[in-house]
């Protein structure tokens, strides 16, 4: 089977597939190019696994996927985090089954045997056996294994399946800024992960998601049954002179104008990442929080606080597993499952040493956008559903990355601009896909 | 089962299951500002997220609305431009199990719990939703209202599809 598909491997011409304009339908939708991505992108970029804060203590762990191989976050004695393959050395079951608890030590359902939470090899039963076979523990196969990079950014834990290619810092470049920002505006500095999450199943290409986020040119179209009805049932029912509730605060600006999400504006770094929005976006004009603000002078005194609530972006796409948004501390996460199966996480952040109402407000976005059963996320699923659909006729091969072309603004350091209309994000991430999925490529 | 107080208790039963029944079939039969009419002002519909959820402002929730939200999402339902209802889901809860627990009659206060298997079809596909409804009821006027449905999904926690309506 690996001899086949590496056959089919050389047929495949990234020249032919991704141009500068336009894109070819079959890297949505042949099974051998998706597994060629989980080789090539998702095998070598760093994938996002985790925040620090879920795993507290020593003995805590968190399991999840990287390129659909099981692999576990830990805390081990000594106050370091791990990520582990989730894989006993032995006979290579799952050592842990739960998404998320405490240990004392790792125990192998099968055999019994027993590795610290760093990944070191403690007990076999019955060791002796192995005397003299050439099998033992000074061997470093006897223990689990720990997947070859990882690292964290300010409490974001990513990691690599590949040994080589640029540390953590480096890859992420121009979008660092988005997680210090989203950080920043704790009191404290830092974040916690609380208030639980969902997995939404999307019976869709994993890449219809990451490039939604950054196209701008849907939400007015695609969220017009829930957000334009949402302002029409408030103005309706609610007294005009009293403050919008914040579910409506959220919801209404999904139906802004052509003229504001092109204000909102695009920023494209190298590697696929990108932002939309900068100093406003669909988040900036929440009710204010006094006690919050107060708490923020307090802690940063007042030029430092302009500065961080300036910066106001809507996604951030750290390519390909992340994305994030910082000014309503939320996070979605991507996990491919199959060419056309992708589960996407959502979770929400408290900013610590903020008062309650910003993890409630963080938590009634998710729930209102981010949630299967609501009325913002089925309409874009249905979106991504239908182009998964779509994309199977042979109508055409190709779909169009053409608007704005060639109207990029360069901002050095490998920034690229557009306004909010543009293709930028999509042929930006496109860029990057055909550089991962080169030879040598990143 | 003779005595009046066992007549009677069988009676108030037969009268809290007749509603959670009724309720469950505006659903199904799609008779949406009726069944908006069954909620008290204040009244909440809940689906948690987690097992066990203590309250649906710490935690997230699948769906967590008041009076507004719901009209919202019931507004949406007959808006041409919600894609995702097109064509629009239909549904089947059966409910069973259910027990008083807990009954006040000078408030006229109703705590009842069900279980519930629910189909939602749409487009080819049958999407099975299973759990438990907590209702909270009080008695207004000779007529139940609800004050707080709370359907827990018995996979609440787990990986779910696009669902648009009530479970």
């Amino acid at each position: 089977m690996t001899v086949l598909i590496e056959q089919r491997r050389k047929e495949i011409d990234l020249d032919k597939l991704v141009q500068r304009d336009r894109v070819h339908r079959s890297v949505y939708t042949d099974p051998e190019i998706f597994e060629f991505e989980m080789e090539r992108i998702w095998g070598k970029a760093w994938i996002y696994v985790g925040h620090e804060s879920q795993v507290k203590e020593p003995g805590q762990y968190f399991t999840t996927t990287i390129a659909r191989q099981p692999v576990v976050m830990t805390r081990h004695t000594d106050g370091k985090v791990y990520v582990l393959f989730n894989r006993c050395a032995h006979k290579g079951a799952e050592l842990v089954g739960d998404t998320c608890g405490k240990i004392k030590e790792f125990l192998c359902c099968y055999h019994g045997w027993r590795f610290h939470l760093d990944g070191t090899l403690l007990s076999i039963p019955l060791e002796k056996g192995y005397d003299g076979s050439g099998f033992g523990r000074e061997d470093p196969k006897s223990n689990m294994q720990r997947v070859p990079r990882f690292d964290s950014y300010r409490g974001f834990v990513f990691a690599s399946l590949s040994k080589e290619g640029p540390d953590l810092k480096t890859w992420l470049g121009g979008v660092a800024s988005s997680i210090d920002n989203m950080a920043d505006r704790a009191p404290d500095g830092e974040l916690e992960v609380t208030g639980g999450a969902f997995r939404y199943e999307h019976d869709s290409n994993w890449k219809f998601f990451v490039e939604n986020l950054n196209d701008l040119m849907h939400p007015m179209v695609a969220h017009q049954s829930s957000s334009l009805t949402a302002r029409i049932v408030g103005k309706k029912e609610l007294p005009a002179d009293k403050p919008l509730p914040s579910a409506l605060e959220i919801l209404s600006p999904f139906t802004e104008s052509y003229t504001f999400f092109d204000d909102m504006g695009l920023h494209a770094f190298d590697y696929g990442h990108g932002y939309s929005g900068g100093k406003m976006s669909i988040h900036a004009r929440y009710s204010d929080i006094p006690e919050y603000n107060a708490r923020m002078e307090k802690a940063y005194g007042e030029e430092r606080v302009k500065e961080i609530f300036s910066v106001n972006r809507h996604n951030t796409v750290f390519y390909p597993s992340a994305t994030i948004k910082g000014a309503i501390q939320t996070m979605r996460v991507v996990r491919p499952i199959a060419v056309d199966k992708t589960i996407i996480e959502s979770w929400t952040f408290r900013l610590k040493g903020a008062p309650d109402e910003l993890l409630h407000r963080s938590i009634l976005y998710c729930n209102l956008i981010n949630s299967s059963a609501n009325l913002v996320g089925p309409d874009d699923q249905e979106a991504y559903r239908r182009q998964q659909l779509g994309l199977e006729t042979q109508g055409s091969d190709w779909i169009t990355m053409h608007r704005d072309l060639d109207k990029d603004e360069d901002l050095g350091d490998g920034h690229t601009y557009a306004r909010g209309s543009s293709d930028l994000a999509f042929r930006n991430q496109f860029r990057a896909w055909k550089a991962y999925m080169s030879e040598g490529g990143r | 089962m003779s005595s009046e107080a066992d007549m009677k208790a069988f009676a108030f039963h037969h009268r809290v299951s007749q509603f959670l029944f009724h309720e469950a079939r505006l659903l199904d039969e799609q008779r949406w500002s009726e069944w908006e009419q069954l909620f008290t002002e204040e009244g909440t519909y809940w689906a948690p997220a987690t097992p066990g959820q203590p309250d649906p402002i710490n935690h997230v929730s699948l769906i967590y609305e008041n009076a507004l939200l719901r009209k919202v999402r019931l507004a949406r339902f007959g808006n041409p431009n919600a894609y995702s209802l097109q064509p629009f889901p239909r549904s089947s809860h059966m409910l069973s199990n259910v027990m008083i627990d807990a009954h006040d009659e000078k408030a006229g206060t109703v705590l009842v719990t069900s279980r519930f298997l629910m189909v939602e079809y749409r487009r080819d596909v049958n999407n099975f939703f299973a759990g438990e409804y907590v209702h909270d009821l009080i008695e207004e006027g000779g007529a139940f209202k609800i004050r707080q449905k709370k359907a827990s999904l018995v996979d609440c926690d787990g990986t779910h599809p696009s669902s648009n309506i009530y479970f």
